[in-house]
Parts: C-alpha cells; structure tokens; sequence
C-alpha cells in the first residue's frame, strides 16, 4: 500500500512536471517574443504545440507571431509564407478546440492580412471572409472585447474607402472597451486576453 | 527491499535527469547556414533555433532511441531518428521545399487566372472587369496573346487553329458545347456565368496529357468550392434581367441563378446591319450545389438554356437575302468529386451530360439536330514524396448524334452516328530541384467509330535562370477527330494531327510580369473535300497539312503607376495550311500576322469608379478574290477597336455599369463574300463582311443584398 501511494505521488509529480514545463516554455515563448525574438518565439510555441498534441492554445500563438510579423515587413515571398504557415497552425488549432471565437478572430486578422498585402489580388475574395469571420465570432461570444474592437477597426477602413465616415463606429470602440475592463481571467491558462493596449491606436480614428 | 527497488527506479527514471547536450549545424544543400531554424526532439520540450551561423546546442534528458526534428520556412523538415547521445556535431543539409514559393513552375504554354497559382498572370477579377468582354470570360481570354481577334465569331482562336481546336472543361469535365449557338458573324459569348469560377487555366499548346482531342488549346475553369456568404444579387441591363440566390449550410451550400436576354428593344433604337425578324433572345438557368466530406469535396452543376433567334442574311448570290431561323436547347450536368483516399493518394472523378437541341431553318429547309454528349473520368494521384507525384487515369466519351433535314427538293435526310472513344493517361511531376522540373507524360486513345488508336506524348521541362526568371520548354503530339459537320458524311477519316514545341520565358518582379514564347506547330492529315462545304456527296480525305509558328508577348504591370493596371499582349503569327477545300496552302481568313491588345483599368478612389479600356488591333485579314488567279492572296485593312467601361460603385452593395465598344466607330471589314458567278464586265461582285453594328453599349444595375455589407457584383461584371 504504502508502495502504491509513494508510486501514485510520483506518477502525479510526473504529471505536474509536465504541466510545470509547459507553463515555463508558454512564458519562456512569451518573453522571447516581448524581446523581440519572434521568430525564435514561434519556434517555441510550435515544440510545445508539437510536445502537447492536443492543445490548441501553441498553434495560435505562433500563428498570431507570423500574422503581426507580416504587416512589418515588404518582401513579398516571405509574407505569402508567413500567412501560409500561420492558416497551417490556425488550421491545427482549429482541430484541437471547434467553434473557437478567438481562432475566429485570428483567422479574420490573417484574412485582412492578406487585403493589406495585395489589396488588387485578395481585396475582393478575402474581404467578405474577413466580414463573415467577424460575425461568426460574434454569435458565439457576444462580448469578445478583441472581436469587437478589430471588427470595428475593418469596418473603419471600409468606411474610409468609401469615403464615409469612419466615427460611426467609434461607439463599438466604446462597448471594447467595456467588454475589456469585463474581461475574466479563463480558467485555461495563457487563453487569450490581449488587445487592451491597442484600443488607443484604433481611437486615433476618432479623433 | 522490493518496494525500495521501485521507488528507486522510479526516482531514476523521473527525476535524476542525466543531461545529454545535443548539438549541430544546419545549411542549406549548398552548405550556407540557415538562421532560425527550429530543432528539437520530437515530442518532447527539448530544442532550440539555430543561430545566425546556423549552429545550435541545447540539453535534454531524453535517452536513447529519439527523433530530432528540425524545420524552417520553405524549406522540407528533416528527421533524424538517432540515439541521443549520438546527436553531438550534427551536420544537417535542409532541402528547399520545391512546394514552396519561388520555385520553378511548368508554365509553359498556359496562362493562369487565380488566387493560388503561382504562374498566374490574371486574378480573376481582372477577367471580368477588362473593358470590351461584357461579363464573357472568353472575350476577356482573348485579350492575351496567342489568340487571334476573329470578333464576328467570339470564339477562341488560337494560333492559327480555327475555333474547333480548343476544347472547354469544368472541374476536369469536358463540356460539349460551351458557346451560345449563333449563326454566321452574330458573334457568340460563354454558356456560363463568370462568377462561378475561381480559377482558369488557359493553354495555348503543349498541355497536359491529361486532356485530348483538342489540335490547339485546352481551356480549363475551376468553379468555386464554397460562397463566401449567404446572398441574393438582382441585374438589371438594358438587354435583360436576372437574379441569383445563394445558401449556405454547414457542410453544403446551394447556388441558383436565372438570366434572360432579349435584344429586341436594344435593336428597335440601334440601327443593324443585318435584318432581325425575331431578335436574339434566351432564358437560361444555372444551380450549383457543394457539398463537403470528411476526406473530400463533391460539386453538381446543371444549366439549362433555351434561344431563338430568326433573321434575314445577306447573301451576295440571293439578292432578297437568306431566311435563317434558330431554336436551340442546351442542358448541360457536371458532376465532380474530389478527395483524399489517404496514404497520398487522391482521387479525382466524375461525369458530364449534355443533350443539344437545335431547330434550324435556312428558307425552306428545315433541319433538326439532336446530340447527346457523356464524359466519365477517373484520375488517381499518387504523391510518393514532394518530388515525385504521379498522375493515372481513363476516361470515355459516349456521344450520339441524330440530324433529319427536311426539304421540299428532297423528301427528308436522315443521318445519326455513335462516336465513342476512350482515353488511358498518365504523367509524372517530377522536382529534381527547386529550381528544376518535369512533366512527362503520355496518353492513348481509341476511336470506336473511326477505328483509330493513337499514342501522344507530352513533355515538360523548367528551370528558374534566377529568383525572378525561369525558362520553359514544352512538346506535344495532339490528336482531333473530325468535328460534326464531316463525321455526319463520313466516319472513315484518320483524326488530325499536331505536334507543339514551345520555348517560353518569364520574368516576374514586384507586380511586374512579362512573359516572351516562341512555338512552332505542325498539322498533319488535315481533312480535305472537294466540295464548297462538307456534303454528304463530297469525296473526303486526310491529305491536309500545315503549319503554324510565331511569338507571343505579354507584358502587365501593376506597380509603376498608382490605382492603374494594365497589360499589353502581342502576337506574331505565321501560319499557311491546306485542309477543307483549299486548292493549295495558304493562310485562313482567322489568322491575321500581327494582334495587339492593350487593357488598363484605373481606379478612381474619389469617383468610386473603376474605369477600364481595351484597344485591340490586328492586321489585314487574308481572303480570297477569285478576280485574281492566286487563292487566299489578298488582305483586308487592319482592324481597330477601343472599348470602354465605366463601374461606378453607388455603395458598397451597389454598381452602376456602362460600356461602349468600338468608342471611336472604327470601320471593321473581316472578310468579303465573292458572288459566285462572274457578271457582264467578266468580274465577280463581292460584299463587305462587317460587324452587326459597329457599337454596341451596356447598361446596368447590380444589386446585391446581403448580411455582409462589404459584398458586391464587381466580380460579375
């Protein structure tokens, strides 16, 4: 019996072991990419995703790094390979967590990755799937403060192309910011919670 | 003692982490280090990226038999399995990923129009938007080079090959009759609607062996896998109105949409040439459906089209002219799967139904036509590596052909033949290289109703000069049975013959691409009759030949001036050949030496206007003058045309369009028709062949009514 325990406590210290190493390699990620390591952060976060198997949370960060790195730069191979790899990981993370707002909402950024980059090429195709992505993420987490604030920030652009007004959506910048303020830490550890800091940048819109 | 013994193991086994430091260095083929390479042990923490000299070193636990993985962008992942204490100084050679972007493309001869392949030259939005096309994606097709302005017939003319030497397919499945029926020079458009497709692959000769039959061209369109949305669009055009919904379900979705033309008002205000007594008009519907699988992808189409259409013809040899009248039928099936048979191999199959109606009535005569057309296909994929894949597959054609001619000269005349034939391929893709490519292939066919079996290879071959040129070469032989017009005389003939060999280069930098190719084609057993047309008396044979050689030019840019794109394409044709009743070789009426096209499209952000131009010239046209003693010697002056369009965006949902063609009224001649006897001054009289009308405008509303407000019908237009 007393065997049986020891054993079980080890097992479980195995178990925790495990936990504690992919909450050190997530932060380690994440500090990579805060020094502005983000190629050796993605690197990170995609042999977690490969260690954990079964965890959607890796394959999204990755994918976000390679998104946000792409609108920084100009060579255009390597954008098209940025965002290819980045619908690879959104792809896997979508298998490991179904109707998943978050992946929604990153899938619509990688979409208007693509306008940003050749508007002439994917302006058309893209921009309706960037639209529909948004709602969708919208019918299934009504508060999603980062859906709400860059769906109002693409609808702004729209707007500016057509020479319309783009305050009329400066009150869903509002409700962001409510639903930010609102925002509860996810049980899930590392589940998505940022965007707070970018309100600013989109309000400029509104001044 | 015993319990201690395990717990001792356990200890080691979990938590006296006997640390083995691994370490490398990985390069590209060449041996030049790659930076930020990810390395690790599969499955585990353990890795790191290597550094800008391209070494890496990082500690794991892990003992004995492990996977190192190592991966970076564009480049194939490498695994090692190896022992871990064995992983020390690794020397790991990454292969460039020929999948990848920048690498080499088997291009030569076609042009593409879509999102993802990497050759392309066109968007598909640029098909439909290019001035002159009037929402016809084959009128847009003929703004590229290798095609020649035969604008009075409106079908694809490819290098010196007449109309009947291209042929059209959906999804991999022919389609018999892709062309609205018209009569002689009222020129015909695309059965289909523009917005279906996602991608076209237009081939200008030396295509896959996938596809026969076929002496010139195979144009291949790819319908869309899945609507971006839930919609309904309404057109309203001054020579019709139509409307289309779409569905979307999970897995599934449904397109329908309906159009119906009548050119009646549009003719009652703009003068003809030609004497309407019933002006064109037709009704056609279209549905799509898609559905998903887990490991695959089906698509059904069905399109339904009915016209009718009665005029007078001038005729120089019947002074009060030709009664002509037309009712075509036209039902056209497709239906595709696609799918994933796991193991890298895929599957690709499907059929394709058509059934064609025409009642013809040329004066008295009546004619009926009735042709049933079946395509079955199934196409295997094998990928054995990223290099290597491997293409297979049969394919049989059933088509029936029935035609009673009605006359009060002769009683009634009835004909009907079976053509089948069927078709084995296979073709391999091979990447030596990122840099180098191969495509070999061959395909076989036999001929029921002729008797024929004949082999054709296909080959090949590119190599990238440098990151943004390549240069390809491409051979074929092609085989064609005889169209309708002869088999319904005579099912004893050899199918016509071409061999293609095509040199091309292309270059393409930052929204720039010009593309340059040179070909050289050979006919051979070219049919030949010895009657002014094919008749059912006429002595038929396949002694014909020809040749057809030139260059093409294309040249599109969409970066040196801001919110304006344009291309200009250029052809060189020279081409003579000996078929039908020509007495000798000689150049055909189709085939003019030189075509230009220049289109360009500017967006005008404070007009919400997309304003786009075609210019299209071609030099004289040859026809014949029986006043002079050689065939085929004279030409017609040179045609001009500058087409307009204007797309005036209301708001996001709705389009305003208008177009003009011919804005400067150019007066365009395509050929002269020859009275057949002399008159008293010893001279043969002739009639100018011209355009209906030398204009003809468009203009339209689009509305498109959606939950997504950033949704239009620029695409359709």
């Amino acid at each position: 019996m007393k065997t049986f325990i020891i054993i079980l406590t080890l097992l479980t210290g195995v178990a925790v072991n495990s936990q504690a190493s992919y909450e050190k390699g997530m932060t380690k990620a994440f500090e990579l990419w805060e020094n502005k390591n983000p190629d050796q952060a993605i690197n990170l976060f995609e042999r977690i995703a490969q260690a954990e198997q079964e965890n959607w949370l890796p394959f999204y960060y990755a994918a976000q790094i390679h998104i946000f790195t792409s609108f920084g730069i100009k060579d255009a191979n390597e954008i098209e390979s940025r965002l290819k790899k980045a619908q690879d990981f959104l792809n896997e993370a979508r298998t490991f967590s179904k109707d998943n707002a978050e992946i929604l909402i990153m899938e619509a950024m990688l979409n208007t990755a693509y306008v940003v980059y050749n508007p002439s090429v994917y302006g058309m195709t893209h921009s309706a799937k960037v639209e529909e992505l948004y709602q969708k993420a919208k019918v299934l987490e009504p508060e999603n403060p980062r859906a709400m604030l860059y769906h109002a920030e693409w609808k702004m652009g729209g707007a500016k192309f057509w020479g319309k007004d783009p305050k009329a959506f400066c009150p869903e910048i509002e409700k962001a910011i409510l639903y930010f303020e609102k925002e509860a830490n996810h049980d899930e550890p590392f589940y998505p919670k940022w965007g707070m800091n970018q309100v600013e940048r989109v309000q400029q819109n509104c001044k | 003692m015993k319990p201690i013994l395990t717990i001792s193991f356990l200890i080691i086994s979990f938590f006296s982490y006997a640390q083995t430091t691994i370490s490398g260095m990985v390069t590209d083929t060449k041996g030049i280090p790659i930076t930020g390479a990810n390395v690790y042990l599969d499955g585990t923490y353990d890795g790191s990226s290597s550094d800008e000299n391209g070494t890496f070193s990082f500690t794991s636990s892990e003992t004995g038999q492990q996977t190192l993985i190592v991966s970076f962008l564009s480049f194939e992942t490498y695994y090692l399995p190896k022992e871990v204490n064995e992983m020390k100084n690794l020397n790991i050679k990454l292969k460039e990923d020929v999948n990848s972007l920048g690498s080499v493309v088997l291009n030569a001869g076609s042009f593409s129009a879509g999102d993802n392949s990497k050759a392309s030259v066109l968007t598909p939005l640029d098909i439909v938007t290019t001035a002159g096309s009037a929402g016809d994606y084959i009128a847009a097709l003929q703004t590229l080079p290798g095609t020649s302005n035969v604008s009075e017939d409106g079908r694809l003319f490819v290098r010196g090959g007449d109309a009947n030497e291209t042929n059209i397919y959906i999804d991999g499945l022919r389609v018999f009759q892709p062309f609205l029926t018209t009569t002689n020079n009222i020129p015909t458009r695309g059965r289909f609607s523009s917005f279906l497709f996602k991608g076209t692959n237009f081939s200008t000769g030396g295509y896959s062996a996938e596809f026969g039959d076929a002496l010139s061209s195979v144009l291949l369109l790819n319908t869309i896998d899945e609507p971006d949305q839930e919609k309904t669009e309404l057109q309203f055009i001054n020579v019709g109105l139509g409307g289309g919904n779409t569905q979307k379900w999970k897995n599934s979705s449904l397109s329908a949409n309906a159009f119906y033309v009548n050119l009646k008002p549009y003719q009652d205000i703009i003068d003809q040439r030609v004497e309407w007594i019933k002006p064109y008009e037709s009704l056609s519907g279209e549905v799509v459906y898609r559905h998903k699988f887990n490991n695959g992808l089906l698509k059904v189409y069905g399109g339904l089209n009915y016209a009718n259409l009665e005029l007078i013809q001038e005729d120089i040899n019947v002074p009060e002219g030709v009664n002509f009248g037309l009712k075509n039928r036209n039902l056209y099936l497709n239906a595709s799967y696609k799918g994933s048979l796991g193991n890298d191999w895929s599957l690709a199959t499907g059929a394709s139904f058509a059934n064609d109606f025409n009642d013809v009535k040329i004066v008295d005569t009546n004619v009926d036509d009735d042709e049933n057309s079946f395509h079955l296909k199934l196409k295997l994929r094998k990928r054995f590596s990223n290099r290597f894949k491997l293409n297979f597959g049969a394919e049989q054609f059933i088509n029936t052909f029935s035609e009673t001619a009605d006359s009060p000269d002769f009683d009634s005349f009835k004909t009907r033949y079976d053509n089948n034939s069927t078709a084995v391929f296979t073709e391999a893709n091979v990447f030596f290289s990122k840099k180098l490519a191969m495509q070999i292939g061959a395909r076989g066919v036999h001929n029921t109703l002729l008797d024929y079996t004949k082999i054709s290879p296909r080959a090949s071959l590119a190599y990238k000069t440098s990151s943004k040129s390549q240069v390809s070469i491409a051979y074929g032989d092609f085989y064609q049975a005889a169209q309708n017009d002869v088999l319904k005389y005579n099912t004893t003939l050899e199918p016509e013959k071409s061999s293609h060999y095509i040199l091309n280069y292309l270059y393409q930098n930052n929204g720039r691409t010009f593309r340059a190719e040179g070909y050289y084609k050979a006919y051979d057993n070219l049919i030949k009759f010895d009657t002014e047309f094919a008749e059912f008396d006429s002595n038929f044979n396949n002694t014909g030949d020809g040749y057809a050689t030139g260059v093409d030019i294309f040249w599109r840019d969409n970066k040196s001036i801001k919110n304006l794109e344009y291309w200009a394409s250029y052809s060189y044709l020279d081409t003579e050949r000996n078929y039908k009743n020509y007495p000798n070789k000689a150049t055909p009426n189709f085939a003019a030496t030189h075509n230009l096209s220049l289109v360009t499209k500017y967006w005008i952000s404070d007009w919400k206007s997309l304003l786009s131009t075609t210019y299209n010239f071609a030099s004289g046209r040859p026809y014949n003058d029986p006043n002079t003693g050689v065939f085929q010697n004279q030409k017609t002056r040179s045609f001009n045309s500058v087409n307009f369009s204007w797309a005036y965006l209301i708001s996001q949902q709705k389009i305003l369009y208008f177009s003009v063609s011919n804005v400067m009224d150019f007066d365009n001649v395509f050929n002269y028709q020859y009275s057949n006897t002399p008159n008293a001054n010893g001279e043969f009289a002739r009639r100018a062949i011209r355009p209906n009308a030398d204009q003809f405008c468009i203009l339209g509303f689009f509305w498109t009514i959606s939950d997504n407000k950033a949704d239009n019908q620029l695409d359709n237009l």
